[in-house]
């Protein structure tokens, strides 16, 4: 019987951002079905989130409340500009985004790009982060009330939503480009590339910002917020703030550029969402290179792992090893250390004249410019960053963990064998940040110090994150999105970063300390008591941590599988 | 000493998710030689049985011996004498075939050379040579099971569990799966696998047991649990499924 099948009906209802939503808070609340930690975590987060947002409120409302319209504009303009760019760059550093509502989900739904791209910008704006920027900016609210009666903050509350947009549009079009990008190994070399210059923008920034600060000179800060007001980065909070000072056209001149920018960004993420969609039903062509040499036990075995011997410890570092190239989650890890690791050091060292005071007034050594313990100081925070990276180190192999489980791989091999293979990564990385800032700030002498505290730091980190990926792992999507993090898992990941973080740097302490009261001898000494300390920390703590795992590694297991 | 006792035996094994009872109380002997088939539809705690029995889940109760040797309470030996393939389990399937039996094999605390030449045989027999240095993430369903099947194999263990080792498979590469299955129970192992597939049960096992609600429902040789019925219609009455007949869901036929 042919049937003419051609007429579509038009669906009963439309889809719209309000399905997204709920669908959203759906799926966060069935994460919590019976997970007391997982709720835990979550109001904890809130909390944190809130205290910020406090923060920042009342900053922002300073100069409307103080009544100190010369602040204003500069608290719009380098107060939201601050806010955008951490938007940008804190998702592709360190954060990931929430991957709650997985577009690759949506492929075989009959949406349309605009429906699609909108929702997922609802759903979006739908998280505690969203909340807390929120709150933040309503200070500029009051400030431009404060100033210029009910238009301006007016003016103000819409260009704050607008500004907020930008901010969920942008980190989401940000790192839906650089998962594409990543994807596609061809190009993964150019976007490390532009993940370095997205970093650098960070640098000359602050720079500006410390010199502008250090010469107090307020016309020059106005002009720089003025200018900053113009650009994408500030116009959205600046519009209410031009309102207050009589400028009307450019306050709708503001706006525009705000509602230009949304428009620009949701256009070019809905570009790179449709490969995404594309991507997840097929990964990308195989790649079939030829030529084949030598046994299975040969080939496992990478050129850079050739000393280790043939079994059980060679065969998890060569896996690893292998695993840290080849996985783009763990890429973008060794990328974003290798960048932050150089970067962060050199602006601090150069232009941290404010930092030094900090660092000074803390132990008691006060320079403008750098020191061995500004130095050690900011080498610790790489050794550190660094070490982080494995504080879910089990969350990247999923379920595939499985054949270690059944294989019965004792913990402390399997610990010793992963920090090997993380190493072999990260301590030439290390060995280059080191010799780079020597070189940068022109104190070859320092590269002893440099290095220990490096290596001390590194050493403690990886003791510590060996314990918090044993007891405190959790489980990454699937997908091959090398920033997506499942909801919840977000505020897990922040809580076990920072407590990774801060005990990590409190381990390596005495050498910021060393560093400060020891002078010369220190020059010399830091590098072997770095080495001899940071290797006797991991191993102390490989050990430890190795036991543990021998306990738990069935629900190790379960914690690390996704939910499906 | 091993051979006087079942390959594998799990008493009184039960596993519960939040509320959710997966399995309540399995008992099971499976004899040393024999090809026993878990039955059992969508949910009915398969997977949940068999990771417990192999260690990869821990039970809320009960015991799970392999040739005499407790899982949980000494897992190195046991371990050793057991290959298993799980199932909605990933691989390390960002090596190459050829990588991902020498890691196993290397894992399994194999010396390199004997690794070298079983990885080889294995490759070749399960016509996954072509595939060279093509990562695992980019082979087909099908590939992936088989590649999976050479992991379990490669260090030679003397009970095989497979967790729906026919799912997703096309016939050439399923015939060839159960002849390497044959083969190898006929050599003296223990082949222990769930499906919900009733010919390749019937065509292959010794023994079945039908498992439903997360308890064992019918037990034994495959002519004691068959009898003269079809394998099929005894499931199904065991299972209590229902066949739909024609007055609901009217709008599928225009």
């Amino acid at each position: 019987m042919a049937v003419p099948v051609t007429a579509v009906e038009p669906p009963a209802r439309a889809v719209s951002p309000r399905h997204f939503v709920r669908l959203k808070l759906r799926v966060l609340g069935n994460n919590f079905r019976g997970q007391a930690w997982r709720i835990a975590l979550f109001v904890l987060g809130v909390l944190f989130a809130l205290w910020f947002a406090a923060t920042g409120f009342f900053l922002l409302a300073a100069p409307g409340l103080a009544d100190e319209p010369r602040y204003a504009l500069l608290a719009a303009a380098f107060g939201g500009g601050v806010l955008t760019l951490g938007w940008l760059l804190l998702p592709l550093v360190f954060f990931g985004v929430d991957e709650t509502l997985d577009p690759a989900r949506f492929a075989l739904l009959p949406l349309s790009r605009r429906t699609l791209v909108t929702g997922l910008l609802a759903a979006a704006l739908v998280s505690v982060p969203a909340l807390a920027t929120l709150i933040t900016v309503a200070g500029l609210v009051i400030t431009a009330g404060a100033l210029g009666g009910w238009s301006a903050a007016l003016v103000e509350a819409v260009g704050v939503v607008a500004g907020l947009l930008v901010c969920v549009a942008g980190a989401r079009a940000v790192t839906s480009a650089f998962a594409t990008m990543l994807r596609s190994r061809r190009v993964r070399d150019l976007a490390a590339v532009l993940l370095a210059v997205l970093a650098a923008l960070l640098g000359p920034l602050q720079l500006l910002v410390l010199a502008a600060v250090r010469s107090a000179d307020w016309d020059r800060l106005t002009g720089v917020a003025r200018v900053v007001g113009w650009t994408p980065f500030g116009a959205p909070w600046t519009a209410g703030i031009d309102v207050a000072e009589g400028r009307a056209g450019a306050a709708v001149a503001k706006l525009l550029i705000a509602a230009a920018t949304v428009g620009v960004l949701l256009l070019w993420w809905s570009r790179s969402l449709e490969s995404a969609m594309v991507g997840a039903a097929s990964a990308g062509p195989a790649r079939t290179p030829r030529g084949v040499v030598g046994g299975a036990v040969a080939q496992l075995f990478p050129r850079a792992v050739g000393w280790a011997r043939r079994d059980r410890f060679g065969a998890l570092v060569a896996r690893e090893c292998r695993y840290w190239w080849r996985d783009a989650r763990r890429r973008a890890n060794l990328i974003t250390i290798a960048v932050v690791g150089v970067f962060v050091p050199v602006m601090v060292n150069l232009g941290g004249a404010s930092l030094a005071v900090e660092g000074g007034a803390a132990f008691g050594e006060a320079s403008a410019n750098s020191s061995p313990v500004l130095v050690s100081i900011s080498m610790v925070f790489v050794g550190v960053l660094a070490s982080v990276t494995l504080a879910n180190q089990f969350g990247f192999d999923g379920s595939a963990y499985a054949a270690n489980v059944v294989a019965g791989v004792p913990g402390r091999v399997e610990l010793r064998a992963r920090m090997a293979a993380f190493s072999l990564y990260v301590v030439p990385i290390l060995l280059v940040v080191a010799v780079v800032l020597g070189v940068v700030l022109g104190r070859p002498e320092w590269l002893g110090v440099m290095a220990g505290g490096l290596f001390a730091a590194y050493g403690c980190g990886l003791a510590i994150n060996g314990f918090i990926s044993v007891l405190g792992a959790y489980s990454l999507p699937e997908t091959s999105n090398p920033f997506a993090m499942n909801t919840g898992a977000g505020i897990a990941k922040s809580l076990f970063t920072l407590l990774s973080m801060v005990s990590s740097a409190a381990a390596a302490i005495p050498f910021v300390v060393a560093a400060g009261l020891l002078g010369d001898v220190w020059l010399w000494l830091a590098l072997p008591a770095g080495l001899a300390y940071g290797a006797g920390a991991a191993l102390l703590g490989a050990y430890l941590a190795g036991d543990a795992l021998d306990r738990r590694q069935p629900e190790l297991l379960a914690s690390v599988t996704p939910r499906r | 000493m091993t051979d006087q006792h079942p390959a594998l035996h799990l008493r009184g094994l039960a596993k519960r998710f939040d509320t959710k009872v997966a399995v309540a109380g399995v008992d099971l002997a499976v004899p040393t030689g024999s090809f026993y088939g878990l039955l059992g539809p969508n949910g009915a705690g398969k997977t949940t049985t068999l990771s417990m029995a192999v260690g990869l889940l821990r039970p809320d109760a009960g015991e799970a011996r392999v040739l005499g040797y407790d899982v949980w309470a000494d897992p190195v030996r046991a371990k050793s004498l057991l290959g298993v393939m799980p199932d909605g389990v990933r691989l390390f399937d960002r090596l190459s075939g050829a990588e991902l039996l020498a890691y196993h094999g290397l894992l399994r605390g194999m010396d390199p050379a004997v690794v070298d030449q079983r990885a080889a045989e294995l490759l070749d027999v399960l016509a996954l040579g072509d595939a060279g240095r093509t990562l695992v993430v980019d082979y087909s369903a099908g590939m992936k099971k088989k590649i999976g099947l050479a992991c379990a194999l490669l260090h030679g263990p003397r009970l095989l569990v497979l967790d729906e080792p026919f799912e997703a498979v096309d016939p050439v590469s399923a015939a060839l799966i159960r002849d390497i299955l044959h083969r190898y129970v006929t050599g003296g192992g223990t082949v222990v696998f769930s499906s919900h597939v009733m010919e390749v049960v019937e065509r292959l096992c010794s023994h079945v047991a039908i498992l439903a609600d997360g308890t064992i429902k019918r037990v034994g040789t495959l002519t004691e649990v068959r009898g003269d019925r079809s394998l099929e219609d005894v499931f199904v009455e065991v299972v209590g499924g229902r066949t739909a007949t024609g007055e609901e869901l009217s709008w599928l036929s225009r």
